[in-house]
């Protein structure tokens, strides 16, 4: 150490940059050395983040004559003439209608948000507030259930959905015949609705376990239904739960795959297809309008992107309790 | 009195009905029978919606194809499916040059890609996720927005998330394509169409989508430590670097094998963005081959169904063994 010193010392003269000056600076203070590290690791997650969002809208505002000809450079800049063309987001609503496909999107994740949150309401009241045998078997039952694949559900579902008769299993006793409920809102509303309800029931399980028994009890003591006490003082007490329930449950369904690509048998927005629907059939019929497919990506993403700026506590701890037990 | 109670019952039963003899008889449930009641429109989904389908596959599974006619299935064969599927008979039905298992083309074979994939993905998201959560546990200026912007590609639908990757990578757009090829990194040609490159791909995008996940997971974890260890550390002399290794990395261990299973678990299912970027011929994911059959042949698809929901239980078994062991 003390032999080093006099050597960096005479390094540092007055010719020397700002750069080497830095070093000799942070070979004395590692705590700047620290600093550096995290800024830049800071800003290498920052663009590995964002660059592909810059990537969808330098492709949608380059017009499709200017794409084909040479593939892009790195850094992709947009190209044709200033000001760019925003065509392409105006087109991607007349070439299909893509605002249905949306909306859809929108009917199903909220018709779906509803129901779980009713009975995972309940769930969640049940498993954070009452003491009842087999809670625990319940709990892990309804945990294990969430794990499972959805393909592990697909062929079942796709034929009771179809209206064939339903079996009860390993038996030829006829349970009842189905409505035919491929091409509607249902045959998405109920895997979606069994699939991510317990991550609902699981948040709810632990806000509504944690309001204290003494306002229960004291709602009670009013006259107050059991069901009342639920509705009128634990739910309301646990809004910021509920929220949390609410958002995760909306972007979940807005984001799924599986289900919203098969149950809908072709890509058109009168079979309810969603979303998925939607940018699939840019890629499917209209195969070299790059400009129109990210045009398509940047709208359909926006909700959610909105969705995360406002509610991103609520998000990050949903994800948390659902997954975490604290 | 008991008599006034009970025409005071009866006045009320006439007056409001159903709703209020139905709530009366809530009332004098106890908590064991009441808690049951509330549970049973869960039981009611959970068990059409998930529990009802798992068994029907099991038992679709142990039937022969029904290729004519309109019955689903034909005749009981066993696990005849099984045995066809895990040594090679089957692989003639699966779509294109794929397998279900086979090593002499691994990234042809179903349940390979899936384990690769799996093992991949979820190795660097955790590394990602660490980093990521490690920077947002720093009290730093704008900590909320760079939260936001970290957040926002768990956020992304995976149709939008295979498609922002699909036309990076598609050659003749993408501006990813012609230096990784140059690097060797892609196939020469159409890169989304070689079994490899396209398994790379969708590797990095779902690394790109769900590290975010792993991040928070992990954050909650690092926000947990008493921080009196570390002024403990301090006073003692320790570095940053001793803080990490002695304080930080031991006690995050549990918390990160946790969101290592999670993430496990769910990336077995890959099948969205192999879709959206590439096709199942070229990267068979088993959910890809499930879909891929199941609309002709209920018995070999229920086998395929039904194995990777035997493959994914036994890491579930895991999750639910840990979570019994503490209690829920």
């Amino acid at each position: 150490m003390a032999a080093e010193t006099p050597t960096g010392g005479g390094e540092t003269s007055e010719s020397q940059g700002a750069f080497s000056r830095w070093v000799q600076s942070t070979i004395q203070n590692p705590q700047k050395a620290y600093r550096a590290l995290f800024y830049a690791a800071m800003v290498f997650f920052l663009v590995t983040t964002l660059f592909p969002f810059y990537w969808l809208l330098v492709l949608s505002i380059t017009p499709i004559s200017e794409i084909g000809s040479t593939p892009f450079g790195f850094p992709p800049v947009p190209r044709g003439a200033f000001p760019w063309n925003f065509g392409a987001y105006i087109e991607v609503f007349q070439q299909v209608p893509f605002h249905l496909y949306v909306l859809n999107s929108f009917v199903l994740a909220i018709t779906t948000t509803v129901i779980v949150l009713l009975i995972a309401s309940l769930a969640g009241y049940v498993f954070g507030r009452l003491r009842f045998p087999g809670r625990g078997l319940l709990m892990l039952g309804v945990l294990a259930i969430s794990y499972f694949p959805p393909a592990a559900f697909l062929l079942p579902l796709f034929d009771a959905f179809a209206g064939n008769q339903i079996f009860v299993p390993f038996t030829d006793i006829p349970l009842f015949k189905p409505p035919r409920l491929l091409n509607t809102p249902g045959s998405m509303i109920l895997p979606f609705s069994a699939l991510f309800m317990p991550l609902s029931i699981f948040i709810l399980t632990t806000f509504y376990g944690q309001i204290p028994d003494g306002l229960e009890d004291a709602a009670r003591v009013e006259g107050t239904t059991r069901l009342g006490a639920l509705f009128r003082v634990i739910i309301p007490l646990s809004a910021p739960g509920v929220a949390t329930a609410a958002v995760l449950t909306f972007i979940t369904v807005y984001n799924e795959y599986f289900f919203s690509s098969i149950m809908a048998t072709s890509n058109e927005p009168s079979n309810w297809s969603p979303l998925v629907g939607g940018i699939l059939s840019y890629q499917t019929q209209f195969t070299t309008s790059y400009n129109l497919m990210a045009a398509a990506a940047v709208v359909g993403v926006l909700p959610v992107v909105v969705l995360v700026v406002i509610a991103q506590e609520r998000i990050v701890s949903g994800l948390t309790a659902g997954a975490l037990k604290e | 009195m008991s008599t006034e109670q009970e025409t005071a019952v009866s006045t009320d039963q006439r007056s409001s009905g159903l709703f209020s003899s139905v709530t009366r008889w809530m009332e004098n449930l106890s908590e064991t029978q009441y808690a049951y009641l509330l549970l049973l429109p869960v039981f009611v989904i959970l068990g059409s919606i998930a529990l009802w389908p798992l068994l029907k596959t099991f038992e679709f599974s142990l039937f022969s194809d029904s290729l004519v006619g309109t019955s689903r299935v034909g005749e009981f064969v066993g696990l005849k499916n099984y045995v066809d599927l895990w040594t090679g008979q089957k692989d003639a039905i699966l779509p294109g040059t794929t397998t279900f298992i086979s090593f002499s083309a691994p990234f042809q074979s179903a349940v390979i890609v899936t384990l690769i994939f799996t093992v991949v993905s979820v190795f660097f998201e955790t590394l990602i996720g660490f980093a990521q959560a490690l920077i947002l546990d720093q009290d730093f200026r704008g900590r909320r927005w760079v939260r936001v912007a970290i957040i926002i590609p768990w956020a992304v639908p995976i149709v939008i998330q295979g498609m922002i990757f699909f036309l990076m990578f598609r050659s003749g757009v993408g501006f990813a394509t012609a230096p990784l090829q140059d690097l060797g990194l892609l196939a020469p040609t159409q890169p989304l169409n070689d079994s490899a490159s396209a398994l790379l791909i969708i590797i990095v995008a779902d690394v790109w989508k769900t590290s975010a996940f792993m991040a928070l997971l992990i954050l909650a974890g690092l926000q947990s430590i008493d921080r009196g260890l570390y002024d403990v550390a301090r006073v003692a002399g320790a570095s940053k670097w001793q803080q990490f290794k002695l304080i930080t990395f031991p006690l995050i261990l549990p918390t990160i094998a946790v969101a290592m299973l999670f993430r496990t678990v769910a990336a077995m299912r890959v099948y969205g963005i192999i879709d959206t970027v590439s096709k199942c011929e070229v990267v068979p994911s088993l959910s890809c081959m499930v879909v891929a059959t199941f609309q002709t042949r209920y018995g070999t698809s229920g086998a395929i169904a039904f194995s990777t929901a035997f493959i994914i239980g036994i890491f579930v078994s895991v999750i639910i063994y840990q979570r019994a062991k503490e209690g829920i």
